[in-house]
C-alpha cells in the first residue's frame, strides 16, 4: 500500500480518518450543502450530489457568503458531518467552520498543495495534534 | 497560544457572566484555529438573528436552545443575556418582509416567530434593521474600525471602501464578537494582510450595473484561492450602485474580503499603492469573452413564461427604486406575475414619502424589505416555473434551490417580463 505523509499546522487537535472528498474549487457557502442531508447541491459542483458525512474534506479555501460555517452546522445537528478536514490555506470562514464542527483539522500547507496529492477515495488519516496526514492511495 | 489582556481574562473566567464567558470562549478558540496571537476590539455588527430556515433542525421552538445550539455551540442551554456595551449591533436580512408575509407564500404563525425572535435579541441590544447593505443606513466602519458583519459583499465594500478592518468569518462567529465585543487579529485586521495579489484588466463593457455586477462575478471565477483581486484597465468609473452589485457577485463566485479598484478605493490609488510595491503575483484579462461566458451562466437561454420577478440583490438605493418607479409608472403587472423590489425598511420609507411605493403598487408590484428571496428560500417561489432577477448573486444561489428557468437582466428588462409575463432575450 502507498502511503504518502504530508505536514502543516494542526488547526483543531484530534485524529480522524476516512475516505478523502477532494473538491479543488472549494464548496460555496450559500446553497452548498444541504442542511438537512449533508450533500453537496451546489450546481455544477465536480462533487454535486455526494454527502460530506464520515468524509475527509479535502479543499483549498473556502468561498462564497458568509454563511459558510452554518450550513455545515445545521448538517452536523441532523447527523451528517465531515470526520475531518484538510484546507490548502487556512481562511476565516474555514477557522469559523472548524471551530463549530469541532473535528480534526490541518491547515497552511507550505510546500506541498493537499488538493493535488490526494484524490478522492484515497484513504486520508488527520491527526490535528502533530499537523500531519497520512494518505493510502486508493489504487495503490 | 493567544495572548489575552486581564479584561479578557476576567470576561473568560466567567467574571461577566456565562452568556460573555461561552463567546469568548469560541473566539479564543477560532483564534487558535487560525493561528492568531491576540484580539482586536470590535466596535460594529451586523448580525443573522431571526427564524431562518437553517435553524430549523433544532428540534426546540425555545429560542434561548436554538441560540445557543447553533450560535454559541453549546449544548447546554446558556440564556440569552447582553450584548457587548462597546459594540454597536443590528440585525442583517430576516427570513420575511418587516410587515407583510401575505405576498411571500408565509404563515402568520411563521412571521410572528420570527418577530419574536428578533424582539428577544433588540432587548439584548441588537437594533432590528433588516439589511444587506448597512452602508446605505448609517453603519459605517471607519479607516482601521474593526468590525464584524454576516453579508460577504459587505464585507468587501467596508474592507475596500470604506478602510475599516474585517473577515468573512461566519454567522456564528459574528454572533460571539458581538456578545463578547472581541475578534481574532487576523487576516484583514492586520493592515499588511490587505495588499492586492491579482491584477484584474477590465476589457469587457463596465458602464452600467450589470456590467458590474458581471465583472464582479467574472473576476470571483477566475480568482486563485486567497488571492486580492486588483480591478485595473480601461474601465468607465463605477458608482456605489455598481460597486454593490460587483462586490455581491465577487463574493458569490470567490473567497474574497478586499478588492482594489485603482483610482477608486482609498487603498489603491496607483497600482503600486494598492500591491504595496510589490509585483503583482497575476494579471487576467477581463475579455468580453469571459464577461459574455458569465453571462450565459447566470441567464438560462429562451423565452418562456414568468411568474416571479425580483429586484434587489443587494438590496436596492432609493435611487434605484426611484428609476424602478419612473419606469412601471402607468404599467400594469401581469395576473399572476409576483413582482418584487427588495430594499430595507427605512429606505421604502424614503420611497414612500417620495411616492414611489404607492406607483409599484398601483402596477400591481411591491415594495418588501427586509429579506429577499434567497434567504427566505424555496417556500416563497414553490411551483414557479420562469423568474427573473438583476442580482447576479441571487441568479446564482437560487439554481441551487429551484428547477425554475431563471432569467438575469437588468432592471428594466426584468419589469418588462413583470408586465408581459414573458422573458424576451
Amino acid at each position: 500500500m502507498e502511503k504518502i505523509t504530508i505536514k502543516a499546522r494542526g488547526a483543531i487537535k484530534g485524529i480522524a480518518e476516512g475516505e478523502a472528498l477532494v473538491c479543488p474549487e472549494s464548496i460555496q457557502g450559500w446553497a452548498g450543502v444541504d442542511d438537512h442531508t449533508g450533500n453537496i447541491i451546489e450546481k455544477g459542483h465536480s462533487q454535486e450530489g455526494k454527502c460530506i458525512n464520515d468524509k475527509i474534506l479535502i479543499l483549498p479555501c473556502s468561498k462564497g457568503s458568509n454563511g459558510w460555517s452554518c450550513h455545515f452546522h445545521s448538517a452536523q445537528v441532523k447527523g451528517k458531518m465531515p470526520a475531518g478536514w484538510v484546507f490548502t490555506k487556512m481562511d476565516s470562514r474555514a477557522g469559523v467552520a472548524a471551530v463549530v464542527i469541532d473535528v480534526p483539522m490541518v491547515a497552511d500547507f507550505e510546500d506541498v498543495d493537499p488538493c493535488e496529492v490526494i484524490e478522492t477515495g484515497d484513504w486520508v488519516k488527520v491527526n490535528g495534534n502533530t499537523g500531519e496526514v497520512e494518505i493510502t492511495k486508493k489504487n495503490s | 497560544m493567544v495572548r489575552l489582556t486581564d479584561y479578557e481574562k476576567k470576561m473568560l473566567n466567567g467574571e461577566m457572566g456565562e452568556f460573555k464567558q461561552t463567546a469568548l470562549k469560541n473566539i479564543v478558540k477560532y483564534a487558535e484555529a487560525l493561528g492568531a496571537e491576540e484580539l482586536c476590539e470590535v466596535s460594529k455588527a451586523t448580525l443573522y438573528f431571526g427564524a431562518h430556515p437553517y435553524l430549523d433542525v433544532v428540534d426546540s421552538d425555545d429560542y434561548n436552545d436554538i441560540f445557543s445550539k447553533m450560535y454559541l455551540c453549546s449544548d447546554k442551554t446558556v440564556n440569552i443575556d447582553e450584548f457587548s456595551n462597546t459594540c454597536y449591533c443590528q440585525t442583517c436580512v430576516a427570513p420575511c418582509d418587516q410587515y407583510v408575509y401575505e405576498p411571500l407564500n408565509l404563515t402568520k404563525e411563521f412571521f410572528n416567530k420570527n418577530n419574536k425572535f428578533l424582539e428577544i435579541t433588540k432587548e439584548a441590544g441588537v437594533s432590528i434593521t433588516g439589511s444587506c447593505t448597512p452602508y446605505l443606513i448609517g453603519w459605517l466602519p471607519l479607516r482601521g474600525e474593526h468590525f464584524v458583519t454576516t453579508e460577504s459583499s459587505n464585507v468587501i465594500f467596508c474592507n475596500s471602501v470604506l478602510g475599516a478592518c474585517g473577515n468573512s468569518d461566519g454567522i456564528e462567529a459574528a454572533a460571539w464578537s458581538a456578545i463578547c465585543g472581541r475578534t481574532p487579529k487576523w487576516g484583514n485586521h492586520i493592515m499588511e494582510n490587505r495588499k492586492g495579489t491579482h491584477v484584474f484588466e477590465i476589457e469587457c463593457p463596465s458602464k452600467t450595473a450589470i456590467d458590474w455586477d458581471v465583472i464582479g462575478y467574472t473576476v470571483g471565477r477566475l480568482l486563485p484561492p486567497h488571492a486580492v483581486p486588483i480591478i485595473d484597465g480601461n474601465f468607465n468609473r463605477p458608482n456605489l450602485i455598481k460597486l454593490k452589485q460587483c462586490f455581491a457577485s465577487l463574493a458569490t463566485t470567490s473567497g474574497a474580503e478586499m478588492c482594489h479598484i485603482i483610482g477608486i478605493t482609498p487603498e489603491s490609488i496607483t497600482l503600486d499603492m494598492a500591491t504595496g510595491g510589490d509585483e503583482p503575483v497575476g494579471v487576467i484579462k477581463i475579455t468580453d469573452e469571459e464577461y459574455n461566458k458569465s453571462f450565459d451562466m447566470l441567464c438560462d437561454k429562451g423565452c418562456e413564461d414568468v411568474q416571479f420577478v425580483t429586484l434587489g440583490c443587494p438590496h436596492y438605493t432609493l435611487e434605484e427604486i426611484r428609476d424602478a418607479a419612473l419606469y412601471i409608472k402607468g404599467k400594469k403587472v401581469k395576473k399572476d406575475v409576483l413582482f418584487m423590489i427588495w430594499t430595507d425598511y427605512a429606505t421604502k420609507e424614503m420611497a414612500s414619502v417620495n411616492g414611489y411605493t404607492k406607483i409599484v403598487e398601483e402596477a400591481g408590484g411591491h415594495i418588501l424589505t427586509s429579506g429577499c428571496p434567497l434567504v427566505i428560500g424555496h417556500k416563497c417561489h414553490e411551483g414557479v416555473k420562469g423568474m427573473a432577477m438583476d442580482g447576479a448573486k441571487q441568479a446564482h444561489y437560487i439554481r441551487s434551490e429551484t428547477d425554475a428557468t431563471v432569467y438575469y437582466g437588468n432592471m428594466y428588462k426584468c419589469i418588462d417580463a413583470a408586465i408581459t409575463g414573458k422573458w424576451e432575450a
